[in-house]
């Protein structure tokens, strides 16, 4: 009888969307602050180039925060 | 007139229930961003009132499911009636498990209320117990807290592989900025799934006064102002109770847990939402937290608060559909008229009143969101 009652699309949808963000957002925030925490690190050791990879790191997981943070918004107002 | 004087009743009583639950919930909503230290109370307690009333006005799904997948009422006195008394129920019973401490659920009150009430007034064709209470309901309030418990568990495991080995510091610095951003998100999830309840009961009650028609659904604005406005102040004023008795009673989690459990909150509320799925915000934020203090410590787990929603969720919708259908039947006694809805409604005031009074003098705090215990 539940496999007939409930509405499984839905159903997989919020968990599959909680699973990739509520994990994926999460872990690109903590690329954040590792990428910029190591990038001031190294960067006082004298070691540019590796800071800027750092550098770059934390400046990706801070966009992918961002965006998908709007992403779901645009989402969630969209219907 | 009899028929206006019961719609204001109704939208009265619905409002109330909503400031309840932001009452009810704010502990929910900010006690992890306080406990981590990340906001100050009173900081965090105005954010959350502020979102929670921005994310009312997000989306209508959950409004719709309420107003049309659980029950079916006759566009009449009966039908006004019978959202009277399912309002009551959820009202007394949320009062009940607040008195005892048991971390009930508001909204599954609610809809327990209505399926209660309308079951007595219109029978068991009104209720739409496999597609709407089963499937939209009861299935989806089981899965969200272990969902949630599953990304919190996982968000924090993965967290402490990419910043483990970094300088407390910064991390700690870090994860409290991030809980401005995942603590946010959490009370605009919370005012996304439940102000929406309470729109969709108002609605219900248009329709059965014959308002709204049944085949045009639609939530009027004025109805998501005034339930986004009370849900916004339930939390305000239920923070200010939260920020002078909870004190000591916080139990302590990292900012790391604090972040992964609020996000893992979040978006299993807001994919809830969005699908029109109305959950319980209280089960779905617990079951984040505990999530997140597993992963790191299983002893630290307060296994038994676990157990108790446990026995809430199994409670709760009988226990308030068989008030809502007493208070249905109490209000039926005095007619269709006004009458009965104002006479059960000044004894739930005074009821309200003298639970407070009793509460007050015994002093106990409300029931709190289980989180970890501190490491030692």
């Amino acid at each position: 009888m539940i496999a007939t009652v409930v509405d499984w699309d839905a159903l997989l949808q919020v968990i599959w969307v909680s699973l990739a963000a509520g994990v994926g957002v999460t872990a690109a925030w903590g690329f954040a602050l590792l990428g910029s925490t190591r990038a001031l690190e190294v960067g006082r050791q004298g070691r540019p180039a590796e800071a800027a990879i750092y550098a770059l790191i934390g400046v990706a997981g801070l966009v992918t925060v961002i965006g998908a943070i709007v992403f779901g918004i645009i989402i969630l107002t969209g219907d | 007139m009899g028929s206006e004087i019961i719609v204001v009743i109704v939208v009265a009583t619905a409002l109330i229930f909503d400031f309840t639950n932001g009452f009810h919930d704010t502990a929910n909503v900010v006690a992890t961003s306080i406990s981590t230290r990340a906001m100050p109370p009173k900081l965090a307690v105005g954010y959350a009132s502020v979102l929670n009333f921005v994310g009312a006005f997000i989306s209508l799904e959950v409004a719709a499911t309420v107003a049309q997948d659980v029950v079916e009422i006759e566009a009449n006195s009966i039908g006004l009636l019978a959202v009277f008394g399912g309002l009551v129920g959820a009202i007394a019973w949320n009062l009940i498990t607040w008195y005892f401490g048991l971390p009930s659920s508001s909204s599954h009150a609610l809809i327990g209320g209505m399926v209660g009430a309308v079951f007595v007034a219109e029978g068991p064709d009104a209720i739409f117990f496999e597609q709407g209470i089963l499937g939209k309901v009861m299935i989806p309030a089981l899965v969200a807290p272990l969902l949630a418990f599953i990304v919190g568990g996982l968000a924090i495991v993965v967290l402490y592989r990419i910043v483990g080995r970094l300088r407390p510091g910064p991390v700690t610095g870090g994860f409290r900025f991030g809980q401005v951003i995942s603590g946010g998100l959490l009370a605009l999830a919370h005012g996304t799934n439940d102000a929406q309840k309470t729109m969709g009961v108002i609605t219900l009650a248009l329709v059965a006064h014959g308002t709204i028609a049944a085949d045009d659904f639609h939530v009027p604005d004025w109805v998501v102002v005034t339930s986004a406005t009370a849900i916004a102040l339930g939390t305000y004023v239920g923070g200010w109770r939260i920020i002078k008795t909870m004190g000591s009673r916080i139990h302590k989690m990292d900012a790391a847990q604090g972040f992964a459990a609020q996000g893992a909150g979040a978006t299993v509320i807001l994919a809830a939402s969005h699908v029109g799925f109305p959950l319980s915000t209280t089960h779905t934020i617990s079951g984040a937290v505990i999530g997140s203090g597993a992963a790191k410590r299983l002893s630290a787990v307060r296994w038994g608060v676990a157990g108790n929603i446990v026995v809430a969720w199994v409670l709760t919708l009988p226990a308030a559909a068989v008030i809502g259908g007493f208070t249905y039947l109490v209000t039926r006694l005095f007619g269709t008229g006004a009458a009965g809805p104002i006479i059960v409604s000044t004894l739930i005031v005074i009821g309200t009143a003298f639970l407070f009074v009793r509460r007050s003098q015994q002093g106990a705090a409300p029931g709190v969101v289980p989180a970890t215990e501190s490491a030692p």
